[in-house]
């Protein structure tokens, strides 16, 4: 499947995310002709160990994540980013999880937004908000380029895209920008050649970016 | 079985056992009955338990690869309740849920992190017949083989040697089982000579007509309908 990075929007100092800064990137991605082509939802759901001990609860992993991509419907991704463990299985593992009753659901965010096309590349911007609100925690973007699925052959290409669109961005002095953080595929046990396994990973490691930037932001608050 | 709906489902089953030396004349008989060829069996199974503290009770599931398979998978089976009550009591198949989901290769590992932990593997050998008679009925011959050290299924050793497991299943929803049940209790029947079968943990030995039953399956090859 195709080369992909999922960037995360980073806000300056004392600044937060909010739906104006999401317009002014869509229209952004508008003005350098990238074309509609519907909307995109992606599901991130943390989940918990359900414990009889509260006390042991250090023998079980606080940062277990379960995602569903909309390009595959029938897969659900899980990972554990602490022992560096991603899963792939058919989206009927929520079903038996259920049933098992080891670990719940504590809080799933809605990845969700609007798909363009820029010639190779498609283009996938949207907002970061919990299930049942509208609160918005975060802004991401998709870049994909369809011709390759090499992470390696393709990195170039995507850096010089993403310059690109950064500098488009730059024009219209928002208070942040857009990262990308690239993490170590081969310590996940996966290759070069990319699939939907590397795509959970990179929503794993911006959903870690996303709360780390909140907690930031909270001292500053408080 | 690619969708959430698909993978989960009701699933009738019953068994039996047999002794080994009456295992051809048993795949004679399949052979006559379902007008298919057996196909080989090979299925490393893994039953994994929840951690003492994890969970509102003790979860397991199952975690099993056809090894028959060009590259083999994975597939986590969790096997739920059996369907309760009068009804239930009154038929002879068990009828209980089942929930399936194909996994990448490293399931036992994040299972495991996840405070799981490795209950028994078991190895079963065998063949099975797969064919359409009132149901989508699955009928599987085995050995069941236990490991003596961790994964090490090439020094497999049958747990009861000299018996093989026989087990009839069929895929169900909650408006047609009662056919499903019907279409495999008709079917035992024509195993009855040779094995009979019941609900899984009920008991019933091997059946004293088995040698005379399977040295006339052998000397006609199947051809007499006992």
């Amino acid at each position: 499947m195709p080369m992909k990075w999922v960037l995360h929007w980073h806000p300056n100092t004392g600044t937060t995310v909010n739906s104006q800064i999401l317009n002014e990137i869509s229209l952004c991605v508008e003005c350098i002709n990238g074309v509609k082509e519907g909307r995109w939802k992606a599901v991130l759901t943390f989940y918990r160990p359900i414990l009889r001990d509260q006390a042991l609860a250090a023998e079980f992993p606080r940062d277990f994540l379960g995602l569903s991509l909309p390009e595959e419907p029938n897969k659900y991704y899980f990972i554990l980013r602490g022992q560096r463990i991603v899963l792939e299985a058919d989206s009927s593992i929520q079903v038996i999880m259920d049933k098992l009753q080891s670990y719940k659901s504590r809080v799933s965010l809605n990845f969700e937004g609007t798909q363009y096309r820029l010639g190779d590349f498609q283009v996938r911007v949207g907002k970061v908000v919990p299930s049942h609100s509208e609160n918005m925690r975060g802004i991401v973007m998709e870049v994909e380029y369809l011709p390759i699925s090499s992470t390696e052959k393709c990195r170039q290409i995507m850096a010089e895209f993403v310059d690109i669109l950064q500098e488009a961005l730059s024009k219209r002095s928002l208070p942040g920008q857009f990262m990308h953080i690239e993490p170590n595929f081969a310590e996940y046990g996966l290759l070069d050649h990319y699939t939907s396994q590397h795509t959970a990973i990179q929503y794993a490691t911006v959903m870690a970016q996303l709360i780390a930037t909140v907690q930031q932001v909270q001292p500053m608050r408080n | 079985m690619s969708s959430r709906l698909e993978s989960t489902f009701h699933e009738c089953v019953v068994q039996g056992i047999i002794e080994t030396q009456h295992v051809e004349a048993l795949e004679i008989l399949l052979q006559g009955l379902c007008g298919v060829h057996r196909e080989r069996l090979r299925i490393h199974e893994l039953c994994l338990k929840s951690s003492p503290n994890l969970g509102n009770g003790t979860s397991e599931f199952w975690l099993v690869s056809d090894l028959e398979q060009p590259e083999p998978t994975w597939t986590v089976r969790h096997i739920g309740g059996a369907m309760r009550g009068a009804g239930a009591d009154q038929i002879s198949v068990l009828v209980r849920s089942v929930a399936e989901s194909r996994v990448s290769k490293n399931a036992l590992r994040l299972f495991y992190a996840l405070g799981y932990r490795l209950d028994h593997e078991l190895l079963r050998v065998g063949f099975s017949f797969h064919f359409q008679r009132g149901a989508q009925i699955t009928v599987t011959v085995s050995s069941v083989n236990k490991m003596l050290k961790l994964h090490a299924i090439d020094e497999a050793v049958p747990v009861t040697p000299g018996i093989q497991l026989v087990e009839v299943t069929a895929p169900a929803s909650g408006e047609n089982y009662t056919e499903v049940v019907a279409a495999i209790t008709s079917f035992c029947e024509h195993l009855a000579p040779l094995l009979h079968l019941s609900k899984p943990g009920v008991l019933t030995g091997v059946v004293p007509t088995a040698a005379a039953a399977a040295a006339s399956l052998m000397s006609d090859g199947g051809g007499t309908i006992l």
